[in-house]
C-alpha cells in the first residue's frame, strides 16, 4: 500500500467533510478496496472509514419499499427477516455473495460504489428499479446510477447513504460463479412487478450491468422459462477474459436467466 | 502520515498499540502483538487462513485494518483453548487427523467455530459451504467436515 | 538382531493411527513457522523486483529511485553477487539477479523474472520500493506455449527416446501396422500451481566468521546450503540451513526455495544484518515454477479386445527458462507412459521445451501424473471406438500379477514389474463399489435426465518407487540417548505436513522398544545431518525411516553387547522388550540400562545411513531397474455435469490403496485423501492463463482455483488395502504413499468424459481436455451433439 492517512467519522456530516479532499476515498467494508491499496492501484492521501456512521446502517419499511443503508453488511441483509419475507431473492443474493468472510465485511453501499462488473448487487438493483440517495441528497433511479464498468453516477466525494427497494411480485436472482473469486461470471436478476418485469444482467457485459429488454418483452408477455426461447444475447460487447470467452457468458446470461425465471416461480 | 493508537480488546484481554495507517489487523495481531497463529495464506482475503472474529463476526484480518480495532472485540485462535484445556473443536480436529501442515488449521477452527455460536447444529452441506473461504492445500476437506459434525454434536450434547 | 518385522508393543509405535506430531501446536495456532519466528533486532526485509516483459535484454537500469525509497538500506543486483550468481539446482543455467547495474545489462528469460534486489526496514518499504526502478528493455520474440517452442525448436538437450520392441522383435510402428485396429489421438493436460498455504519465506542469521543461519521454507535443506554457499563464495561449513516444518510443499519447495534463502542470504551477507524474505502470494505465483503442462500425442494398434500390440507416444513438456529438475520429470513422464499396462512394443519420446515462461519444477508425482493421464486416454478412446466399457480395456491389458509367467511384465524400460498387484486390487474395488451395475444405472437414467448427465469411471494407479537419479537414494540420521533414557531424533527428511516426522518417530520408537513418548523429533538442520536428498519422490519416510532404524541398530547393538559383558550372559540373552530388556534372567528397565552404559563409557550417539537396494539405471540404453518397487491404488468416480452450463459435480468417490503394511494408518489416509483433492483440482478446475504478453494472469486465489470445502466430493470412501504388504524389504514392509493417490484423481476425468459423452448419446468420444473446467465441458457437449 501507499501510505495514507485514516480518518474515522462519527457522523455523516463529519464524513461529507472529509470526503471534500479529493485525494480521499471511502473505506466501506475494505473487501475490494484493502486488496486493491495492496497492489497499488490506488493512491489516496486520506482514507475514509465509513463504518463509524451509525445513520448509514440498518434496514426498515418505507412507503412500501425496503430501505437498506449503504452500511449495512451482506451478511445483515441476508440475516433480515423483513428483507427475507418481501423480496427473498435479495435476502438469497446477499446470503450467497463471496463467503462469510465478505459476507461479514462487505456493505450495499461499498458495493454499489465500485461498481464492479462481476458484482452482485448490482444486478438486484438494478432488476427490482432501486432507488439509489446520496449523500449529496439526491435520489437516483437505478437506471441512472450504473453507467458503464466501474463508473456510476456518484460525484466527486458523494457518498451512497441508502438504497430503497421496490417489492416485487416475484423475483429471483441466479448466477454462475467465477470459482476462484466467487464474483458472478454472469449473473441474472429477474423481477416481475405489476404490469412489468424488469431483467438485469451482470458479469457479462464490458459495459457493467445491463437490462436486458428483449427478455423483459417476453417475460411481461408471459413469464415462464419457454417465454425465453429464441431469446438470445449476442456476444458483442460481453466480457472475454481468462475466466470465460464472451460467446459463453452470453450463453449462460440465457440459462441463468430461465432458471431465474422458474426459481421465481 | 502519523501513528495511530489503537486500544482494543484480544482474546479478552485489553490491549493497546500503536500501528500506522496502512497496517492491517493480521500484521498488528502478528508483528506487533505476537499472535501469530493467523497467517497470511494471499493477503487478498481469499483463502482465509487470517481468520479472527471482530465483535463476533468472522472476518478476514487481513482486509481488516489495524485503525478499525479500536474499541473493537477480537478473538483469535490463540483465545480458543481455556488455558491448556483444548476446545472440543481443538480436540475433534486432532481425533479426526483434520490437519495436516497447519497453516489453514487456526483460521478453519475460528470460521467453524463462529459458526456454531451461530448456528449449533448445522447441516453437512451449511457447514461445507461456510467454510468455502477457507482454503486447505493438504486435506481433500473429508476429516475436517468429519471432525466439524462430531464436535457440533459433543458441544450440543454439553 | 531382531528380525525385520518384530516389533515390541510400545505405545504408539509403528502400524498404529497416531496423530500428527505437531497436532496440538496447529490447532492451538502455537506451530512456529519459519515467518512467526521472533524477528531479531534489526532485521531488514526484502522484496524481488521484476522483469516487466517475457524475453529481450536490459538496455538501462536505474536503481537510485529505488535506493532513495524511504526505509531502503540497499539494493542489490548482479555486482554483488560475490560467490556465483546462479540458483540453479541440476545445470548451472539459473541466474539468480538478472540485471546488472555496473554493465547496464542482464537478460530476461520471462515475465517475472527477479531482476534485483531491494533491503528495507520493512517488509511494506521494501516491497514498494521494489517498484521504483527504471528499466528500459529490447524485447524479443517470446516462446511461449508448447506449440510455438515444437514449431521453433526451442529444446532442452535432444528429444529422449525409449523403446523396445515385442517378444517377434517388431518395433512399435510394425507392431501397429500389423495389429487388426489402430487409432491416434492427443491429449492437452495443464500446468498445476502449488498453492501450499505458507508461501516461499527464509530468514539469515549472520553469525561468526561470517557464517550464516538459515531458516527456509524448503524441501532441500542441503541443496539450498549449497546453493547460497556458491552463491556467496562460502564453503558449505559455513551455511547451516534449518527447516522445522513447511505449510505445504508439494514439490514446489524442493527447488524453489533456494531462490527466497538466497536472496536473504545475500541481504545478511552484504548488510551484516539478519534478513528476511517472504514473498507475496501474487509474487510467488509469478516467480516460482509450476506443473509442467504437457500435450501428448500416441497411436495405438490393438485387437477386438482393446488389448493394445504397439503404441508409439510422444509427449511434449513446457519446461520454462531453465532446466531446474525437467530433465527428470520429463523421465518420470516417460516412466509412466505405461501405468499399470504391458506394451508389447513401445517407442515413447519426449520433447522438453525452452520457453519464456518460469521455470517449471517438481510437483507431487513428478510428470508420472502426466504420463499415466497419456495412457489413460488411449485407453479410454480404445474402449469407447470398440464399444466397450473402458474397465475391461484397462483389465485386458494390465500387467501379470506377481509370479505369473506370462510374459506380460516387463516395462518399457526393460524393468520387470515383479509386484504388479492391480488386478487384485480393481476387482476388489469393482466388486466393494458396485461398478459394473451402477455404470448401467446411470446410462439408463441418463437416458430420461436433459440436462444433469452423470458418469463413472474407474482408473488405476501403478507408481514407481525411488528417485530415478539413483544417487539421490541416500538418507542419514541422527539418534542421540541421553542419560535419563529420553532419545533426541534427527534425520535429513523435512515435515511440510506430510507426516514424516511422526512416523519416521514411530519407526524409532519401534526399533528402540520405547514409548513414542520417550523420542523426540527435531527440526531438519544441515549441521546434524549432512548431504540429504529432498524430501521427495514420496521417499521420506522409506528412506529417512530406515537411516533411523540403522542408527537405532547401532545403538542396541552396543548395548546388547554391553549388557552381556555387564551382566554375564550371552548377547542371544539379551531382548528389548517395550521400555525394558531382558537380561538372562533379569528384566532392567530402560532408563536402568542406559544409565549403566553411560557409567560404563558406552556410545549413546549413533549416525544411521540407508542406500536403496537393487536399483541401477542405463540412461543412454534407457534400460535398468530404476524403482525398488511399484505403489498401487485404483479408484472409482462418479460425477454429474449440467450440460447447460458445463458445471460439474464430483457425486462420489472409492478408493482403494496399497500402502503395504502402514505405518501410520492416518497419516496415510489423509495422504490419499489429500492427494486426490488436489489431482482432481489439476484436472478440473486449476487453469493457469499467461496472456499472450507471457504475463501470467491467474497468479491469485481470486484468479486460480484450487478445490475448496464447498466442492468436497459428496461421497468419499478411502480404504487401505488390508492385503497391502511390500514384497521388498521397506521399513516395516510399508509403501509410500505421498504422491500416488493424486494419480486416483484420472478417474474424475474420465468420469466427467463419461458424462459428456452422455450428452451425445455415447455416439462420438469427447476428447475432453484437462483441466475440464466448465467452459471446456460445455464445448465438449456442444461437439458430442453435433457429432
Amino acid at each position: 500500500m501507499y501510505a495514507f492517512d485514516y480518518a474515522r467519522p462519527a457522523s455523516l456530516a463529519e464524513a461529507i467533510e472529509a470526503m471534500k479532499d479529493e485525494d480521499a476515498k471511502a473505506l466501506a467494508g475494505g473487501q475490494t478496496l484493502i486488496p486493491t491499496l495492496k497492489q497499488r492501484l490506488a493512491s489516496p492521501t486520506t482514507l475514509v472509514d465509513l463504518n463509524g456512521i451509525a445513520e448509514i446502517k440498518g434496514i426498515c419499511l418505507k412507503d412500501g419499499m425496503v430501505a437498506i443503508g449503504a452500511g449495512t453488511r451482506h451478511a445483515e441483509v441476508a440475516d433480515s427477516a423483513d428483507v427475507q419475507r418481501l423480496i427473498p431473492a435479495l435476502a438469497h443474493l446477499a446470503a450467497h455473495i463471496g463467503d462469510p468472510q465478505v459476507r461479514n465485511r462487505g456493505t450495499l453501499g461499498g458495493s454499489l460504489a465500485n461498481n464492479d462488473p462481476s458484482a452482485c448487487y448490482p444486478a438486484a438493483v438494478l432488476g427490482l428499479g432501486a432507488t439509489v440517495h446520496t449523500s449529496a441528497g439526491r435520489a437516483i433511479a437505478a437506471d441512472d446510477y450504473f453507467q458503464g464498468m466501474f463508473e456510476t453516477a456518484l460525484g466527486e466525494g458523494e457518498l451512497i447513504t441508502s438504497v430503497d427497494f421496490p417489492v416485487p411480485e416475484k423475483a429471483a436472482y441466479m448466477k454462475f460463479v467465477q470459482p476462484a473469486s466467487r464474483f458472478a461470471l454472469t449473473g441474472v436478476f429477474v423481477a416481475k412487478f405489476l404490469g412489468a418485469v424488469r431483467v438485469a444482467v451482470t458479469g457479462a457485459s464490458e459495459s457493467g450491468v445491463f437490462r436486458w429488454p428483449e427478455a423483459e418483452k417476453a417475460l411481461s408477455a408471459n413469464f415462464s422459462a419457454g417465454a425465453l426461447d429464441g431469446v438470445a444475447l449476442g456476444a458483442d460487447g460481453m466480457i472475454g477474459d481468462l475466466h470465460g470467452t464472451p460467446e459463453y457468458r452470453a450463453h449462460l446470461a440465457g440459462v441463468m436467466a430461465r432458471r431465474a425465471v422458474t426459481a421465481a416461480g | 502520515m502519523s501513528r495511530i493508537h489503537v486500544t482494543t480488546s484480544v482474546n479478552g484481554d485489553e490491549v493497546d498499540f500503536l500501528c500506522e495507517p496502512d497496517e492491517t489487523l493480521l500484521d498488528a495481531l502478528r508483528n506487533r502483538l505476537g499472535l501469530t497463529g493467523s497467517k497470511e495464506g494471499c493477503g487478498t482475503g481469499d483463502c482465509g487462513a487470517c481468520s479472527v472474529t471482530l465483535d463476533g463476526r468472522l472476518v478476514c484480518s487481513c482486509l481488516v485494518l489495524a485503525a478499525e480495532a479500536e474499541g473493537r472485540e477480537i478473538a483469535t485462535i490463540e483465545g480458543m483453548a481455556e488455558g491448556e484445556a483444548l476446545h472440543p473443536l481443538q480436540k475433534k480436529f486432532i481425533e479426526h487427523a483434520a490437519l495436516q501442515c497447519g497453516v489453514c488449521t487456526p483460521g478453519i477452527l475460528v470460521a467453524t467455530k463462529a459458526l456454531l455460536e451461530k448456528n449449533p447444529d448445522p447441516s453437512e452441506t451449511e457447514v461445507r459451504y461456510w467454510l468455502a473461504g477457507n482454503l486447505c492445500r493438504c486435506t481433500g476437506y473429508d476429516k475436517i467436515i468429519r471432525a466439524v459434525m462430531d464436535a457440533a454434536a459433543e458441544l450440543r450434547r454439553a | 538382531m531382531d528380525a525385520p518385522d518384530h516389533a515390541p508393543p510400545v505405545r504408539d509405535g509403528v502400524h498404529v493411527p497416531r496423530r500428527h506430531d505437531s497436532a496440538e501446536k496447529h490447532v492451538a495456532g502455537r506451530a512456529i513457522y519459519a515467518d512467526d519466528a521472533p524477528e531479531p533486532p534489526g532485521l531488514l526485509h526484502g522484496a524481488f523486483g521484476l522483469a516487466t516483459i517475457a524475453h529481450g535484454r536490459i538496455t538501462a537500469l536505474d536503481l537510485d529511485p529505488v535506493r532513495a525509497a524511504p526505509g531502503v538500506v540497499a539494493v542489490l543486483s548482479a555486482d554483488d553477487v560475490p560467490g556465483e550468481n546462479d540458483t540453479g539446482p541440476v545445470a548451472r543455467d539459473e541466474v539468480f539477479l538478472a540485471a546488472s547495474e555496473a554493465a547496464q545489462s542482464g537478460d530476461v528469460h520471462f515475465h517475472g523474472q527477479p531482476l534485483f534486489l531491494v533491503a528495507a526496514e520493512s517488509r511494506e518499504a521494501a516491497r514498494r520500493a521494489a517498484r521504483l526502478a527504471q528499466v528500459s528493455y529490447a524485447e524479443e520474440p517470446a516462446v511461449l506455449s508448447i506449440a510455438q517452442a515444437m514449431e521453433a525448436g526451442s529444446r532442452f538437450g535432444t528429444p529422449y527416446r525409449m523403446a523396445r520392441p515385442d517378444a517377434e522383435g517388431r518395433d512399435a510402428p510394425q507392431a501397429i501396422e500389423g495389429a487388426p485396429m489402430r487409432l491416434s489421438g492427443r491429449v492437452e493436460i495443464g500446468g498445476q500451481e502449488h498453492f501450499y498455504l505458507e508461501g516461499q519465506v527464509a530468514m539469515a542469521l549472520p553469525g561468526e566468521d561470517g557464517d550464516l543461519h538459515i531458516l527456509s521454507s524448503n524441501q532441500h535443506p542441503s541443496e539450498c546450503q549449497l546453493i547460497v554457499a556458491h552463491l556467496l563464495g562460502l564453503s558449505a561449513h559455513a551455511v547451516t540451513v534449518e527447516v522445522r516444518r513447511m505449510g505445504g510443499g508439494f514439490g514446489g519447495k524442493e527447488t524453489q526455495g533456494n531462490q527466497t534463502a538466497a536472496a536473504a542470504a545475500l541481504i545478511a551477507h552484504c548488510t551484516g544484518r539478519p534478513a528476511k524474505l517472504r514473498l507475496d502470494r501474487d509474487d510467488d505465483i509469478v516467480t516460482t515454477g509450476k506443473r509442467h503442462d504437457f500435450v501428448i500425442d500416441w497411436e495405438a494398434g490393438f485387437d477386438a479386445t482393446g488389448r493394445i500390440h504397439g503404441i508409439c507416444v510422444t509427449q511434449m513438456a513446457r519446461c520454462g527458462w531453465s532446466l531446474d529438475l525437467s530433465n527428470a520429470i520429463c523421465d518420470r513422464a516417460m516412466f509412466h507412459a505405461d501405468n499399470c499396462y504391458y506394451l508389447p512394443a513401445v517407442e515413447i519420446v519426449s520433447h522438453r521445451l525452452r520457453t519464456n515462461t518460469v521455470s517449471n519444477t517438481a510437483f507431487r508425482g513428478f510428470g508420472g501424473p502426466q504420463g499415466m493421464v497419456g495412457i489413460e486416454r488411449a485407453m479410454d478412446e480404445i474402449a469407447f471406438a470398440l464399444g466397450l466399457d473402458p474397465l475391461a480395456v484397462r483389465r485386458a491389458n494390465f500387467y501379470d500379477p506377481p509370479d505369473a509367467g506370462g510374459g506380460r511384465s516387463t516395462t518399457p524400460y526393460h524393468m520387470e514389474v515383479e509386484d504388479c498387484v492391480i488386478a487384485e486390487i480393481v476387482d476388489d474395488l469393482a466388486a466393494r463399489t458396485g461398478y459394473e451395475a451402477r455404470r448401467g444405472e446411470i446410462r439408463a437414467a441418463n437416458a430420461s435426465s436433459p440436462v444433469i448427465k452423470r458418469g463413472i469411471a474407474l482408473t488405476p494407479v501403478k507408481f514407481g518407487i525411488s528417485f530415478t537419479t539413483s544417487f539421490l537414494n541416500q538418507a542419514g540420521a541422527l539418534v542421540h540417548i541421553y542419560r535419563d533414557g529420553s532419545v533426541m531424533l534427527n534425520h535429513g527428511g523435512t515435515e511440510m505436513g506430510q507426516g514424516l516426522f511422526i512416523k519416521v518417530a514411530q519407526v524409532a520408537a519401534s526399533e528402540l522398544g520405547l514409548d513414542l513418548d520417550r523420542v523426540k523429533i527435531t527440526a531438519t538442520r544441515t549441521d546434524k545431518v549432512p548431504n540429504t536428498s529432498a524430501t521427495a519422490a514420496s521417499s521420506g519416510s522409506d528412506m529417512n525411516g530406515m537411516a533411523v532404524r540403522d542408527a537405532c541398530a547401532k545403538l542396541k547393538a552396543r548395548l546388547r553387547g554391553f549388557a552381556a559383558r555387564h551382566w554375564k550372559v550371552a548377547e542371544a540373552e539379551v531382548e528389548f522388550l517395550a521400555n525394558r530388556v531382558r537380561v538372562g534372567r533379569k528384566t532392567i528397565a530402560w532408563e536402568a540400562l542406559i544409565e549403566a552404559a553411560y557409567l560404563a563409557r558406552v556410545s549413546l550417539s549413533a549416525t544411521g545411513f540407508y542406500a536403496t537396494p537393487k536399483i541401477h539405471w542405463d540412461r543412454d540404453a534407457a534400460r535398468g531397474r530404476p524403482f525398488y518397487y511399484f505403489a498401487y491404488g485404483a479408484a472409482v468416480t462418479e460425477a454429474a455435469i449440467d450440460t447447460l452450463t458445463g458445471e460439474s459435480r464430483i457425486l462420489r468417490v472409492d478408493i482403494l490403496h496399497d500402502v503395504g503394511r502402514s505405518l501410520n494408518p492416518a497419516v496415510d489416509l489423509g495422504q490419499i485423501e489429500g492427494g486426490f483433492v488436489q489431482g482432481t483440482g489439476w484436472l478440473t478446475s486449476e487453469e493457469l492463463w499467461w496472456d499472450d504478453t507471457g504475463r501470467l494472469r491467474t497468479h491469485a486465489p481470486s484468479t486460480y482455483k484450487i478445490p475448496a470445502c464447498s466442492d468436497r466430493p459428496r461421497v468419499l470412501n478411502m480404504a487401505l488395502w488390508e492385503k497391502g504388504m511390500n514384497r521388498e524389504l521397506t521399513i516395516r514392509r510399508s509403501k509410500a504413499v505421498g504422491e500416488p493417490p493424486l494419480m486416483l484423481a484420472i478417474s474424475a476425468l474420465h468420469a466427467l468424459s463419461d458424462a459428456v459423452a452422455a450428452a451425445g448419446d455415447y455416439r462420438r468420444y469427447p476428447g475432453l481436455e484437462a483441466p475440464a473446467t466448465p467452459e471446456r465441458i460445455l464445448a465438449a457437449v456442444e461437439r458430442v451433439r453435433d457429432g
